[in-house]
Order: C-alpha cells, then sequence, then structure tokens
C-alpha cells in the first residue's frame, strides 16, 4: 500500500517533468524563458559542482534550522506560559491576532534598518514561524479536558505534574502540527529573505542568476529549494509519526 | 484590572526586547599591525568588476584593508546599509545618491565607480525596441510605455536625455517600473513599447531580434559617470585613514580593470552566472579613476528639471 503510493507520486512527478519538458519544445511556452526540463536538469548537474552551490545550501539550511527551532522553542513556551494563565490568555488574545496576520515580508524594510541584512532573514523566518508554533499551543492548551482538569485538582497536581501530565499530553499533537506548518512558513520565508534582502544563501544566489540572464540556472536553483521543501516536509511528517505514535490518530491500520 | 494591565506590559516588553536590534557603528582604526576589515555593498553587475579585480590582485590587501564583497539588491538597499554602519562602503549610481544627499543623508563619494563608454551605438546600456517595431527614434516615444527598473532614477532621466535629444517631448513618455531581469520578455510580448537595459540584457535583447535606439548614458553627457563608490560622513570622521586607503586602492583597480578589460571579462564569472559566450561580447563600461564632476553636473541639472530631484544638493560635499 504504501509503496503503491510512493509510486503514484513518482509518476506524477515524471509526468510534470515530461510536460514542462514538452510544452517549451512543441512552442506552448518560450523555451529562452522557460527552459525544458532536460536543460534545467543541465544546470542542475553544473551547479552541484560548484562549492559556491553547496554553500548557498548550506547557508539556507543553516538559517532555515535555526529560525525554525528558536520559534519552536519559543512558541512552546510562550504558548504554554500564555495559555495557562487565563489573564494573560485575555490580555494577550488581540495583539496575537493583530501581529500574527502582519505578512512578514511587509517587515523587510524595518528588519533591514534594525538587523542588517545578513540577520534579517533570521528574523523574518523566527517571526512567521513563532506565532504558527504560539496559535497551535495556544489552542492546545485550551483544549484540555475539563473532567481531567477537575481530577488534576482533585489530585492536587503541582503545577509542573499539571503540564507535564495534563497540558503537555493534549498539547502536543497541536504543537506537532504547528511545528509541521512552521517548518514550510520558516523554508519560504527564509528563501525570501535571501531573494530580496540579499542574505547569503540559495535565495541570493536565484538572484544572481536572474540578474545574470541565466535561466536555466536560476530554474535549478528554483528545483532544489522545491527539493528541500519536500524534503523538509517528509522529515517533518516522520517526526509527528514518532512523536504522536501513541495517538488514536496514529494507530489505525492505514497509514494517514 | 491591574494584573491584565502588567500582563500586558510584559508581554509588550518581551516582544519589544526580541524585536530590538542595533546596527553596528562604523569602526575606528583597527589594533596597530591588524588590517582592517572593510565590507562593501556591490550589486551583481559588470560595473562592479574592478573592486572584484582590485581584490584578487591584491590592491586592498596591500592596503593594510581585509576586504569582504557582498552583493545586494540594488543601491537603493546599499545605501541604509552603508548609513547604519553594516557596510562600510558601498556602489550606487549617482541619481540615487544625489537623492540621499538632498535629503540630507551624510553621504560621501570616495571614488568614481564607472562610466558609459562615450560611444553612441556601442555603450553598456541601450534604449531598445522590438526589430519590427515603428519606432526609429526616442522622439516617437511619446505616449508609450517604456520599461525602467526603477522610476525617478538614472534610467528615466536619461532616457528623457534622448528624447529631448532627438526633439521629442519628453514628459509624454510613459515609464513602467519593471526589474532588468522581466524586461526583455516583455518587450518580446509587447507589454511594453521599448526598454532601457544594461549588460547582459542588452545582448539578450539583441539574440531575440531586438535593436538599440539610443545609448541614454551617452545622450545624457560625456561620458557620464553613471555610479560611483561612497561611505558615510561618520566613516570619513571616524578613520578618514581607512577611507583615504580604500580609494587609494579603488582608484588602482578601477586604472588595472580599465586597461585589461580581458582579465575584466574572467573576473565577471566569479560573481555572476552570466553565460561565457555572452561575457566575451558584453560591452564594457569605462573604468575612470576620477568623477566626471561636469556630468554630475548634468545630471543635477536634468534630475532637477525632470523633479526627480527637488531639493538642491551640495555638489561639494557629497563627491570628493
Amino acid at each position: 500500500m504504501r509503496n503503491d503510493r510512493a509510486l503514484l507520486g513518482l509518476v506524477g512527478l515524471a509526468g510534470f517533468a515530461v510536460v514542462l519538458e514538452v510544452a517549451p519544445r512543441v512552442g506552448l511556452v518560450p523555451a529562452r524563458y522557460a527552459p525544458p526540463t532536460s536543460r534545467i536538469v543541465l544546470a542542475l548537474r553544473d551547479e552541484v559542482q560548484q562549492a559556491q552551490f553547496w554553500h548557498a545550501v548550506r547557508d539556507t539550511l543553516s538559517t532555515w534550522a535555526l529560525g525554525l527551532a528558536i520559534a519552536v522553542v519559543a512558541g512552546i513556551a510562550l504558548g504554554v506560559l500564555i495559555g495557562s494563565v487565563p489573564a494573560l490568555r485575555i490580555a494577550t488574545a488581540s495583539t496575537i491576532e493583530f501581529l500574527r496576520p502582519i505578512p512578514s515580508v511587509a517587515l523587510i524594510p524595518l528588519v533591514v534598518v534594525l538587523y542588517g541584512t545578513v540577520r534579517s532573514t533570521l528574523v523574518l523566518v523566527i517571526y512567521a514561524s513563532f506565532w504558527q508554533v504560539l496559535v497551535q499551543v495556544l489552542h492546545g492548551v485550551a483544549d484540555v479536558d475539563p473532567v481531567a482538569r477537575d481530577t488534576a485538582t482533585a489530585y492536587r497536581l503541582g503545577r509542573l505534574a499539571r503540564i507535564r501530565y495534563l497540558v503537555w499530553p493534549t498539547t502536543l499533537p497541536y504543537a506537532v502540527t504547528g511545528i509541521r506548518l512552521a517548518a514550510s512558513v520558516a523554508l519560504i520565508l527564509a528563501i525570501t529573505g535571501e531573494l530580496i534582502i540579499g542574505t547569503p544563501g540559495l535565495g541570493q544566489e536565484i538572484a544572481v542568476a536572474q540578474a545574470s540572464d541565466s535561466v536555466p540556472s536560476m530554474y535549478a536553483l528554483v528545483v532544489v529549494t522545491g527539493l528541500i521543501g519536500l524534503a523538509a516536509n517528509l522529515l517533518a511528517r516522520a517526526a509527528e509519526r514518532r512523536a504522536l505514535a501513541w495517538h488514536p490518530a496514529n494507530r489505525g491500520e492505514v497509514p494517514a | 484590572m491591574r494584573r491584565p494591565l502588567a500582563a500586558l506590559a510584559l508581554t509588550t516588553a518581551l516582544l519589544v526586547s526580541a524585536a530590538c536590534g542595533s546596527g553596528s557603528p562604523a569602526p575606528g582604526p583597527a589594533a596597530p599591525g591588524q588590517p582592517d576589515k572593510v565590507t562593501v555593498g556591490v550589486i551583481p553587475i559588470l560595473d562592479v568588476a574592478p573592486i572584484y579585480l582590485g581584490k584578487q590582485r591584491g590592491f586592498f590587501s596591500n592596503r593594510k584593508i581585509d576586504l569582504t564583497l557582498t552583493l545586494a539588491q540594488g543601491g537603493a538597499a546599499i545605501i541604509p546599509a552603508v548609513q547604519s554602519g553594516q557596510f562600510q562602503f558601498g556602489f550606487s549610481n549617482l541619481v540615487s545618491l544625489l537623492i540621499g544627499s538632498s535629503q540630507g543623508l551624510p553621504l560621501k563619494v570616495v571614488c568614481n565607480g564607472n562610466n558609459s563608454t562615450g560611444v553612441d551605438g556601442k555603450d553598456f546600456a541601450a534604449l531598445m525596441v522590438k526589430g519590427d517595431s515603428p519606432i526609429k527614434t526616442p522622439a516617437d516615444l511619446a505616449g508609450k510605455k517604456v520599461a525602467a527598473n526603477t522610476l525617478k532614477n538614472i534610467v528615466d532621466t536619461s532616457v528623457r536625455a534622448s528624447v529631448r535629444k532627438a526633439g521629442g517631448d519628453p514628459k509624454a513618455v510613459n515609464f513602467v517600473e519593471m526589474p532588468f531581469p522581466n524586461q526583455p520578455a516583455a518587450l518580446q510580448s509587447g507589454q511594453v513599447d521599448a526598454v532601457f537595459v544594461v549588460e547582459p540584457f542588452q545582448q539578450a535583447v539583441l539574440a531575440q531580434g531586438g535593436r538599440a535606439i539610443a545609448s541614454s548614458y551617452v545622450d545624457t553627457a560625456p561620458n557620464l559617470t553613471v555610479a560611483a563608490y561612497f561611505t558615510s560622513t561618520q566613516m570619513t570622521t571616524a578613520n578618514p585613514d581607512l577611507v583615504k586607503r580604500f580609494t587609494e586602492a579603488m582608484k588602482e583597480s578601477l586604472a588595472y580593470a580599465d586597461a585589461h578589460p580581458d582579465e575584466a571579462r574572467e573576473i565577471i564569472k566569479s560573481y555572476t552566472t552570466i553565460a561565457a559566450d555572452v561575457i566575451a561580447k558584453v560591452v564594457l563600461p569605462k573604468w575612470p579613476a576620477d568623477v566626471n564632476r561636469q556630468s554630475v553636473q548634468t545630471l543635477v541639472d536634468l534630475a532637477t528639471q525632470d523633479g526627480v530631484l527637488t531639493k538642491p544638493v551640495d555638489l561639494n560635499t557629497m563627491l570628493p
């Protein structure tokens, strides 16, 4: 069953590659600006032989991982704290709802002035992915079963024990969903920041390829960002299955 | 009521402390015997080949400058970074610098950047139309759409100079903002009637059958200084010796690049991904060591006339 799914997924990908190969060849789109798959693969081969490419990959991945890690830790810590203190939750609700929908890209001019071009992308990544985690954790904390809560009170569980045995198991599935969403958002922001601000990384390489009018290498780099996104998602899903192996949603016969 | 307020204050304080950073100030002189660490903001285009070449030739390390070149997206991003001290020097076109200076930014040009070739029909930038376009001269651009990478800057000022020179009405041209890389395709598909492109996009337009109708940088002023290297006045006050050494190294780099165009072409491969056959064909800018003051004055006059510059600029404080 799983193998069939993976196979079908690969067939879909191959079909997509064929469409991209044929469309420019038959003149559906100009080959100059939308080069066929084979041309992109050639450019990709050239890229992977260059040290600079791997530097860029490393830069992008480290911005992504560091930003995501900070956002996850901060999001979970603040989420549990704010969620457990009703007064705090009420006081911050409107501020969070105000800050959360601000597109991080709109903050670029501000963060560039504050943090310069090198650190700005990291700040954007943290900002954007933080809300994903925080909001999920807040929902998770709010979802604690009232009966379980009363039971915990009846047994006089302390604050820490309550977080450990009551809040955390309820919150974990929410937090993991938040982390998975944050992983994608963090990658998007890492590439965007590099592309627009010029922070070293794959985004900047894309910008240089664009300024150099080397269209195939630009697409090759775009493909790489796609592959990294795919890998990040697979990784996040695997981690999710592992962390939530006990959860009813993951215990069925057919994998989700 | 008091607790939610306290909570709000706490959260705000947390967010503010999380959000606050600070730019690094302009550095003072380095420790004796140590080279000065200098970061220069540049753009991945042909124009900055001399500084890459100079770095490779050791013109900067000779003068105890440990040079780092950082690519940025256009002069507009470099000017604030130089002001905040993140970059000690930067590369920007002259009109951006003039606008910044007229708005009171403490900018100081330290050295020339690059100039037009001065040869009509053979410059590194051109005003171009499709091969079959009815537009023959810049005067025909009245009521037409012309792509410019940035509005109210050096490109529209120069294109208007071409229109004026051809006897047309510069006010009748409609400029559309569009990045250079998008312009060849936009011209081909008819989204715009003309484009003003620099290399390597001039070659891209030529390759798709387009033709040049004017060399606008040449029309603007003889041997126009298009761009320059600059710093902040904080830097010139805090570390005049470093500014002096950087300027000397830069002048040597410019002279070297101007005298060795083949090496300049070679170094371009190191910081761009322009195809080798295109690099062999591109028209290189000229790299004189000194700013052409007369041409900058002409730019000021044109930009003021076109409303691009709305405040006066003191060239004596801005230029070296």
